[in-house]
Order: C-alpha cells, then sequence, then structure tokens
C-alpha cells in the first residue's frame, strides 16, 4: 500500500518518457535543453513547495498510500517524482501541440 | 501569508522569464538572420497545453485530494474550489506551462552557433518562423529528414 502512489507515478513517468522517445518531444528533441530545464523547474516547483509548507499552507496528507519517506519536513518523496511528472507532462504537451499547429517541419517524412 | 500571496510571488517569477523569452526572441528576430527560426515560445501552443493541462490538474488534484495525499489550511486558502481542489493549486499548472516552455526557448538549441545560427539543425523553411526550435520536437534535426537539405 505503501508504494501504491510512488508506483503510480513511476509508470505514469514511464509513460511520459515512451511518448517522448516514440515522437521526439523533449529529451529526444534535445537532450541537453531538456534536462536543464527539467531540473530547473523541478527545483523551482520544490521551492514553491517549501514555501506552501513552511507557511504553513499544505502539508503532507494522513495516508496509507505513501511511503512515509520525507526529503523535508512534510514534504514527501513522492513530491518529487510528481513535480518531475508534472514537468515531463507539461512540456510533452506542448511539444505535441506544438507539432499540431505546424505539420510541415515535424512529421517525420511522412507526408511532410 | 496566504496561499495566493505566495502563488503571486512564484507567479511573477515566471512571468519574468517570460518576459526575458520573449526579448530574446524580438532581438532575434530584428538581428535580420531569417535563418533564425527560433521565434521564442508560441503562446497558440503555451494555450493548447494549458488547457489540457488545467483539465489534467482538475481531475488528478482532486483524486489526490481526495484520497488524503496532501492536506490545506482552510484559514490560508480562499476557499474557492474546482471540485475539492483549492483554485490556488491550479497555479502550478500555470507556471509550468508558461515558465518551463520559456526555459526551453532561452536556451541554445542543440547544434546551434549563436554567431550565425546557420548550424546543421536550423535547416527548415526559414519563412515558417516555427523550425528548429520553436517547440521541443523532431524539428530539430528531423526537420531535415523530409526537407531539402536532408
Amino acid at each position: 500500500m505503501g508504494l501504491l502512489y510512488l508506483a503510480a507515478l513511476l509508470v505514469s513517468l514511464t509513460g511520459m518518457v515512451v511518448l517522448d522517445r516514440r515522437f521526439q518531444l523533449y529529451f529526444w528533441a534535445d537532450a541537453r535543453r531538456a534536462a536543464v530545464v527539467s531540473a530547473v523547474g523541478v527545483v523551482f516547483f520544490v521551492v514553491w513547495d517549501l514555501f506552501g509548507i513552511g507557511l504553513g499552507i499544505f502539508f503532507r496528507g494522513e495516508t496509507a498510500f505513501m511511503t512515509g519517506l520525507q526529503v523535508a519536513p512534510e514534504l514527501p518523496l513522492e513530491e518529487l517524482f510528481f513535480l518531475a511528472l508534472l514537468v515531463y507532462v507539461t512540456m510533452n504537451l506542448y511539444g505535441a501541440f506544438g507539432r499540431l499547429l505546424v505539420p510541415a517541419v515535424t512529421k517525420r517524412g511522412v507526408g511532410a | 501569508m496566504t496561499y495566493w500571496a505566495i502563488n503571486a510571488f512564484f507567479l511573477a517569477a515566471v512571468a519574468l522569464v517570460a518576459l526575458a523569452a520573449v526579448v530574446k526572441a524580438r532581438s532575434v528576430r530584428t538581428a535580420a538572420d531569417p535563418r533564425r527560426s527560433d521565434t521564442g515560445p508560441r503562446w497558440s501552443t503555451v494555450g493548447l497545453a494549458a488547457i489540457a493541462l488545467l483539465i489534467t490538474t482538475a481531475v488528478f488534484d482532486n483524486v489526490m485530494i481526495g484520497i488524503g495525499l496532501v492536506a490545506y489550511n482552510p484559514d490560508l486558502i480562499s476557499g474557492a474550489f474546482v471540485g475539492i481542489a483549492p483554485l490556488e493549486d491550479f497555479a502550478y499548472a500555470i507556471a509550468a506551462v508558461v515558465l518551463l516552455p520559456s526555459l526551453w526557448h532561452l536556451l541554445p538549441a542543440r547544434g546551434s552557433r549563436p554567431s550565425t545560427g546557420t548550424g546543421p539543425s536550423t535547416g527548415t523553411r526559414p519563412s515558417t518562423g516555427s523550425g528548429t526550435a520553436g517547440a521541443p520536437g523532431p524539428s530539430t534535426d528531423s526537420g531535415t529528414a523530409g526537407g531539402p537539405r536532408a
């Protein structure tokens, strides 16, 4: 039970990687830029979280679905993976919609 | 300090990064180098991604709160909800969809040479204004795959 949320996040992240690889959306489009954007993005949202936690706005729920491991007070290990997923989903969406809006330069030689 | 107050601070930081991306794109355009096709964040794309991300957030934030992964101090949130999700939570999605594409466009594209902008990865149609790094996608190198420069 305690691994359920983490497992769900890892499955979701794997899905993002599969889509990225298949359609060259993010890391497979430009790995160096994707690495920098992802790192900065996750750090930015972790800092935002820490402010929210520090100000007592939100806090970790009491649930059996999480491991209970915390990387900082009230900041569960799972949150890092959630934020990574938020970043990956966002940039896969940006890449995919960018493709839809500009089909000519993005179809890999298929009817381009 | 309320949830909206802290959000305003971080959203302002996001706006500054977006502004930097827009300014950079404008300076590139005015450099009279038509082969530089990275014109900064494409806001129509950002808008579509935002719609998808906000819908996704509405669904999964409700699930996450519903099963007790996170809880909020009722005194520090506005009381506006989407289902059981505080409206403030959606600031994360808005921030992501503006900040991350802006960062992407502020970074030099793979294989680009800032001084000339005519590296092998810029071989897309110059007039589209959307090629090399208009958005993450295969355009960086596969834009040439079906193109005349392949």
